[in-house]
């Protein structure tokens, strides 16, 4: 077994991942691994979220506005948006060396932009916004999950946001388009496609590709992942409110 | 009827604010309470730092002294800076009143006085309105109970002196917790009666 930051594409291998119809851990080619999100699980810092998708297991905290620093960073016009995703060194099969890498400064870059395009910066001249991501699992389709995490604990931070982002992938394995791959699916398939958007909306903040599409094939894993974000922004918007829903007297309702 | 909305959701009819327009929709920017009545709706944030607004009336604690003023830690993302007469020192704690704030949000503050002794709690600032209640009816509620003496900052510093203090902490940290549900004026007087 291979580490996860030095991947490739189409590794040959023996495994047949598609049997009967149904992917190598059972699912319907179009199926989402099991999704589990909760928010405000951090008491020190301004917004939290703990993640569980499939095998991953992820943790975002969300600290600021607050006064930043170095000061010669900071704007007068906006907000700066700080993005640190960070897998620990127990999160794969063998140790990670911790400390950033080439991937994860790539990983913190993108998702940091994806994430500007729909936080209101220009409401906080001068300040910064923290958002660390921290995997302590891994398990395919890490940067997505860092995402989904990232925007529900912005949103617990009560930062405006243009609204939630929500992240998924699709694939090719054995010829055949699938969602949301999951580790096997990642090392040995033909593809790997990790999107997301703002949701509700058609817009795309983060889009990158490993391996090749068809035109065809394309579309149809677009139309795959549009499904699935759906789904992923539905557990998001439960996470929020169950938070406020749960352990209270008062039946916030009954007016 | 009260809902919680996340960042996104399409919001109907009026609102007080929290909200952005793209084409003919309206869409909430916030993690909040929505509240619907006739004809006019509003978003109250569930969470949130205190940004500051001229007017308002805030607790803060002096960080540095300089030849025409003070610098003041307002709980917030911005210092205030204090111009004052009266002589104060490091860490020592003022109520003051928000005289300015300019468009990239440096503030200057007035109306100064100095706070000597009691306790200060922070909570978080968008839960005070709930702390002083309709015309003040829950802050005197716990002054009255208490016996405390009671000042409350915009920024979500609240000072407390004298009388049962430990009480008057408790009672608002409850407000904190449970400011997003009704019948709380209830529950909180039933609470300072035991």
């Amino acid at each position: 077994m291979k580490k996860e930051g030095e991947k490739k594409m189409g590794m040959k291998s023996d495994v047949q991942l598609i049997k009967d119809g149904k992917r190598i851990d059972g699912r319907n080619f179009d199926e989402l691994r099991p999704l589990k999100i909760e928010a405000g699980v951090l008491h020190r810092a301004d917004g939290s979220c703990y993640l569980e998708w499939g095998g991953n297991k992820v943790i975002a905290a969300v600290y600021g506005p607050r006064e930043c620093f170095p000061r010669h960073e900071q704007d007068p016009l906006k907000a700066r948006l700080t993005y640190r995703y960070n897998m620990a060194p127990f999160s794969v099969e063998d140790r990670k060396r911790p400390g950033p890498d080439r991937r994860s400064i790539e990983i913190s870059k993108v998702s940091r932009q994806a994430l500007e395009r729909v936080v209101f910066l220009e409401y906080f001249p001068r300040t910064s916004i923290d958002v660390f991501v921290e995997i302590l699992q891994a398990d395919a389709g890490t940067r997505i999950a860092g995402i989904t995490a990232a925007s529900v604990a912005l949103a617990d931070a009560g930062i405006p946001m243009r609204g939630l982002v929500a992240g998924c992938a699709a694939g090719k394995v054995d010829d055949t388009v699938v969602l949301d791959l999951g580790k096997e699916e990642d090392n040995y398939g033909q593809a790997d496609m990790p999107v997301a958007m703002l949701a509700g909306t058609d817009e795309v903040v983060l889009m990158q590709m490993d391996g090749d599409f068809s035109k065809e094939e394309f579309d149809q894993a677009f139309e795959l992942i549009r499904k699935g974000i759906k789904q992923v922004y539905e557990e998001q918007k439960r996470a929020l409110k169950e938070k406020y829903e749960k352990g209270i007297e008062g039946d916030i309702n009954d007016q | 009827m009260k809902q919680i909305i996340t960042p996104g959701e399409k919001i109907q009819g009026k609102v007080n604010n929290y909200v952005y327009r793209k084409g003919e929709e309206q869409y909430a920017t916030i993690y909040g309470l929505l509240s619907e009545r006739e004809g006019f709706n509003k978003i109250v944030p569930l969470k949130g730092k205190y940004t500051p607004v001229e007017g308002d009336i805030v607790i803060g604690i002096i960080t540095e002294v300089k030849h025409n003023g003070y610098f003041v830690d307002i709980n917030s993302p911005y210092s205030g800076f204090l111009m004052s007469q009266k002589e104060y020192n490091h860490g020592e704690v003022v109520l003051a009143k928000i005289i300015r704030v300019d468009e990239v949000k440096r503030v200057l503050l007035g109306e100064d006085r100095k706070l000597v002794g009691g306790n200060i709690i922070e909570i978080l600032p968008v839960k005070i309105p709930r702390v002083i209640g309709k015309k003040n009816s829950m802050l005197n509620l716990i002054r009255e109970k208490t016996g405390s003496e009671i000042l409350v900052g915009r920024n979500g510093r609240v000072w407390i002196k004298g009388g049962d203090i430990a009480k008057a902490e408790e009672a608002i940290f409850r407000i904190e917790r449970e400011a997003h549900t009704t019948g709380l004026t209830e529950r909180i007087t039933k609470m300072l009666e035991e």
